[in-house]
């Protein structure tokens, strides 16, 4: 039942792209794109496109993970780092982290340090509020439960506070890493000259449609990959939390 | 007076953690530590800021973008709540839709450049159509939400009092999903911003994105930096203006992604 709607759209944009009731230069059927895609992966081409967007996310998640859960844990933990960090990261937060972009690109040149850092400062200033937000939303009778039973220090960070604010780092890092996947595609369709997005790009000034169905198709399979799969695993990895997804 | 400095007390490092940084620029900069090239001193901004501002430059473009922004939002707005709702009180109509919004939702917006612009025509209706994309998923996702999480008893209540139709509508299920509703349309507020400015920087001359971009492509690094700082200082506006608005307007109603942290 859940896949009938998509499989009749699916059907349907065939047979009005066959009949040519809509453009089959603007909308290819979808088995033109199928083939297009299997094609791709058979030569190779498609495959080093999504291994080049899969590389920078993995390095932009990985540069971000790290300093934004411990910048995250510090400012829950200490009032004055939280005080003095606080104001940037309201800052910059809503702003479109694209707009990064050409700053880090005259420092570092144009290449792949800048668009792997526009990506990361993405997921970066999620994971740090996430991970705020799980410090400061604990139940304060676990922290004193826990004094009163003599954690203190290091102890007390590890049996107490870090258990309680892993359930929100974790959707934090989940966030962090669908906000880089989308900032690396727009970095991508923008700047870079290779990878998925550029292939999007590439192929829509070209008008190859079913090669830029293909790389969009592509793009949304990780996205959902992405987002379904760590959803799945939150959920079995965590299972002392109550709900994980909000929206 | 004494108000103020009490809460001066309170706040005195969030404070001077910005001056004490713009200082330490100002002076950095100066002295040739950093890079002036790269990162002109803030008083040099300030007066890029300024003359932009003056010559009526930044004026337009702002202006051009906030249109943008608007219609947009206008358009995510309407066609959100709506097809929101129905799929919130539709179960056939949740269960066909979900799949489809699922795929579609993690996509980058920026993605659909190329596809609206086969759809609609080119120019500025493709460019908007596009910043409303995600927008659009983000507030259908969080009304279906808000309606589903209403209650059933309360509901069921309702249905025995003798509401029934429209009347249950207004009086119950949307009054009920209209925290999550404040929600989803603030967060698409700031998705349009992010959208837009992206989708100026690729295809247009005119706007902030756009600017933005010109400003980087012939190296006017000051004009990046008060380019910047505008979009900054629009994307608080947006955030904190809408939430500090709800505050006001509704006050019983709580921000849902805010509850939860």
């Amino acid at each position: 039942m859940s896949l009938a709607v998509p499989a009749v759209l699916l059907v349907l944009w065939e047979i009005c792209s066959r009949h040519a009731i809509v453009s089959p230069r603007y909308f290819p059927p979808p088995t033109t794109v199928g083939w297009v895609l299997v094609d791709g992966f058979a030569a190779g081409d498609l495959g080093t496109q999504a291994l080049v967007t899969l590389t920078r996310l993995g390095f932009a998640f990985a540069t971000a993970a790290g300093p934004g859960v411990l910048l995250g844990l510090l400012m829950g933990m200490a009032r004055p780092v939280r005080d003095a960090v606080e104001p940037y990261i309201a800052f910059i937060f809503p702003v479109p982290k694209i707009t990064l972009l050409p700053f880090l690109m005259i420092v570092l040149g144009v290449g792949e340090p800048a668009f792997v850092l526009t990506g990361a400062t993405s997921a970066f200033f999620q994971i740090v509020i996430s991970t705020l937000g799980g410090v400061q939303t604990m139940d304060p009778r676990l922290l004193e439960v826990g004094r009163n039973y003599g954690a203190r220090g290091a102890r007390l960070f590890w049996k107490v506070i870090l258990p309680a604010a892993l359930p929100a780092i974790f959707t934090g890092l989940r966030l962090g890493l669908g906000l880089a996947l989308v900032a690396l595609v727009a970095v991508e369709f923008i700047a870079a000259k290779s990878g998925l997005g550029h292939l999007v790009y590439r192929h829509w000034q070209m008008l190859s449609t079913p090669e830029m169905y293909a790389a969009f198709a592509l793009v949304g399979a990780l996205g959902l990959l992405l987002t379904r799969g760590l959803r799945a695993v939150q959920a079995r990895v965590l299972t002392w939390q109550e709900e994980i997804d909000r929206l | 007076m004494r108000a103020m400095s009490h809460w001066l007390g309170e706040h005195w490092i969030a404070v001077g953690s910005p001056i004490g940084l713009f200082i330490a620029w100002e002076w950095a900069s100066a002295t040739g530590l950093l890079r002036e090239a790269f990162f002109p001193r803030p008083s040099t901004i300030v007066a890029h800021l300024r003359q932009l501002a003056a010559d009526g430059t930044l004026w337009g473009h702002t202006a051009m973008t906030l249109v943008r922004i608007g219609w947009a939002f206008a358009l995510a707005a309407v066609l959100g709540v709506g097809v929101g709702l129905a799929m919130g009180l539709w179960r056939q109509l949740r269960e066909g839709l979900d799949p489809v919004f699922a795929v579609i939702y993690p996509i980058p917006s920026i993605l659909f450049l190329p596809l609206v612009s086969f759809l609609v025509p080119p120019g500025e209706i493709a460019l908007v159509v596009t910043t409303a994309v995600t927008s659009f998923f983000l507030i259908a996702f969080t009304t279906t939400h808000g309606v589903r999480q209403i209650d059933r008893l309360v509901v069921e209540a309702a249905v025995h009092y003798g509401a029934r139709g429209w009347r249950l509508f207004a009086t119950v299920l949307l009054p009920g999903a209209l925290p999550f509703i404040f929600t989803g349309l603030r967060l698409g507020l700031g998705f349009a911003l992010i959208v837009v400015v992206a989708v100026e920087i690729v295809s247009t001359s005119r706007g902030l994105g756009a600017l933005l971009w010109l400003s980087w492509q012939i190296l006017k690094v000051e004009d990046m930096y008060a380019t910047f700082f505008v979009i900054a200082l629009l994307g608080a506006v947006l955030s904190y203006g809408l939430a500090a608005l709800r505050t006001r307007l509704l006050p019983w109603v709580q921000d849902v992604a805010e509850r939860s942290g």
